[in-house]
């Protein structure tokens, strides 16, 4: 552990939250001139972000804590196989944005949406399926938050030896401010800025962990005498090839139906910068997964003892951190992993807000036929975020235990009630209320009591449960219910 | 383009996503478990290694400019109301 208290090991990351504030204030400043009504100005930004931002906030929200500690420290333990599964993750920017970014994009302009819960509800008409999915949101989103939470203020305290709570306070009191403050705009210009310190971080790590162990040569000269199973595939058994099918479906595949970031297809301004976007995504969150997971796996030249030793895998990197890097380097070093989680923390946020306020609220307002002015929905869209934010603040400040399969379980939880609903939804006529019902309702459901009671099919994550039978549910659904009326096929599919 | 073509650009455009993803992951077996059986070795690691991670990104990244390239379109995204 670094020398205690050191306030050199906070400034860093202190500075960094500061200028994050700076930005959300600025943001929200510059839109007080306000074009362009308060929610859309919000919840996403005005539709104006450009390729690069676009790239990086995707890239951000996806990327989280459990990146940066947990998977690489397997990365160590298990060797080139790790990053073999990871990598399949350079599939995450450019799959949602080419299947569903100029959808949603052209369907929200026409609708007026700024969530995807809208556009559900008006394909699906039914304001069951639309309190439903934001459900769903809340819930899981609260799960994920507070994994983000968790798992940075953990890596915050092994690394700089104040406490947990510190930590908490220092960067989680500041990602709930800058979110309710300066809304979807800010939280996309802070990903960035997040996307890059992250960057900054792993490039940082790598040179200090070789430098430590001794050269690059060195290193994996020591690996292939002394772990050969770090190069091989299935590294003797610890990376079984059904860890590699439940990947590709559950970081790979089906993250393009997480509502955080199909919700970034109705936020760009252009096609343009959609299609640079896909290109900066994908060599952005490659080079994030390469690197850290091959930094994890150099960090064996600087920490040649058993796992035990250093008290588990989660606490792998956190202890590398602390060994490789020299003290005055410490706190910008943990700047990367915490950036991590709370660019996660504020999307997550905001989308979770907007099911509140826009989905539930809202909708039941319009339903009275009342209409709500522009002031008093700024004031309740920034409390809902601020509230929902302090109250996942305080669930982390005692946090429930196992909150690392929280965060997967939460993942594979969206990824059932949104993959089949989302994509036969928007490309597939026939699929109607029935199906899109059940499949979310009923896949959800079982996903959830199978994790819950730890029933696995062939020992494969409960992921392909879910998505199996959210499939199987949503086409008997669709054909034996009726299909959608002609005018809503119409506006969706005008072939 | 009008709304129709649009919507019909779309569909081809998340279809070619679809079929890259199935690229993809053809060249994600090769790369990785069906070069493993090679003792080659490339920057101190066996072949398999590189090639199924630098190696699939950098063929990600290929594939995406091609999609980009050749297979997407630049459209107005406000509505246009001759279709």
């Amino acid at each position: 552990m670094a020398e205690i208290g050191s306030p050199a090991a906070l400034l860093p990351l202190a500075l960094f939250m500061a200028v994050m504030l700076g930005i959300s204030f600025f943001v929200r400043w510059q839109a007080r001139a306000g074009e362009g009504g308060f929610l859309r100005q919000y919840f996403v930004g005005n539709r104006d972000l450009g390729g690069f931002v676009l790239a990086m906030t995707t890239v951000a929200t996806y990327s989280s804590v459990s990146s940066f500690v947990g998977g690489p420290g397997m990365a160590w333990s298990v060797g080139f196989g790790w990053i073999y599964m990871a990598v399949v993750q350079v599939t995450a920017v450019f799959l949602v944005l080419g299947i569903f970014g100029k959808r949603v994009a052209l369907l929200a302009r026409k609708f007026g949406a700024v969530t995807v819960v809208d556009i559900l509800r008006r394909r699906f008409r039914s304001d069951a399926l639309a309190a439903m999915a934001a459900f769903i949101i809340v819930l899981f989103f609260c799960a994920t938050m507070t994994a983000q939470f968790v798992g940075g203020a953990k890596l915050f305290a092994a690394v700089t030896g104040y406490s947990y709570e510190a930590g908490l306070l220092l960067f989680g009191v500041a990602v709930i401010v800058y979110t309710a403050i300066g809304g979807f705009r800010a939280v996309a210009i802070t990903d960035a800025c997040c996307a890059i310190m992250m960057m900054i971080g792993i490039v940082l790590l790598f040179y200090h962990v070789l430098e430590t162990g001794g050269g690059y040569g060195a290193i994996m000269d020591h690996i292939a005498t002394h772990e050969p199973k770090m190069l091989e595939p299935f590294s003797s058994g610890a990376m079984p090839a059904g860890l590699y099918l439940t990947q590709w479906i559950l970081v790979g595949i089906c993250t393009i139906a997480l509502p955080q970031s199909v919700v970034r297809g109705i936020s760009y301004r252009d096609t343009k910068g959609l299609h640079r976007a896909m290109i900066i995504g994908t060599v952005v969150v490659g080079f994030m997964n390469i690197g850290i997971n091959f930094t994890g796996i150099l960090a064996r030249g600087a920490m040649t003892g058993p796992v035990a030793s250093y008290g588990g895998i989660d606490n792998i990197i956190p202890v590398t951190i602390v060994t490789v890097m020299p003290p005055t380097l410490i706190g910008l070093a943990i700047v990367g992993p915490i950036a991590a989680s709370i660019s996660t923390i504020s999307s997550l946020l905001l989308v979770g807000s907007s099911a509140i306020v826009k989905d539930v609220y809202l909708h039941y307002r319009e339903t009275q036929g009342k209409t709500t002015s522009d002031e008093s929905l700024r004031r309740l869209s920034m409390a809902v975020t601020a509230v929902l934010g302090a109250g996942v603040f305080m669930i982390s400040l005692t946090p429930p235990s196992l909150i690392w399969l929280i965060n997967m379980f939460a993942f594979g939880g969206l990824e059932t009630a949104f993959f089949w609903t989302l994509l036969l939804g928007l490309f597939w006529r026939r699929a109607n209320r029935f199906g899109a019902f059940l499949s979310m309702g009923g896949g959800t459901l079982v996903y959830c009591l199978a994790q819950g009671l730890g029933f696995k099919i062939m020992g494969l994550h409960q992921i392909t449960i879910g998505i199996s039978l959210s499939l199987i549910l949503f086409l008997v659904g669709s054909f034996l219910g009726e299909p959608e009326p002609k005018e809503v096929l119409q506006e969706f599919f005008p072939d | 383009m009008t709304e129709k073509e649009k919507y019909r650009q779309i569909c081809r455009e998340a279809a070619a996503t679809g079929i890259a993803l199935l690229i993809l992951i053809a060249f994600w077996l090769f790369a990785g478990f069906g070069l493993s059986g090679s003792t080659a070795t490339i920057f101190h690691l066996p072949l398999w290694a590189a090639v199924s991670t630098v190696g699939v990104w950098i063929f990600a990244i290929v594939l995406v400019w091609v999609l980009t390239k050749f297979v997407f379109r630049d459209m107005d995204l406000e509505e246009e109301r001759h279709g």
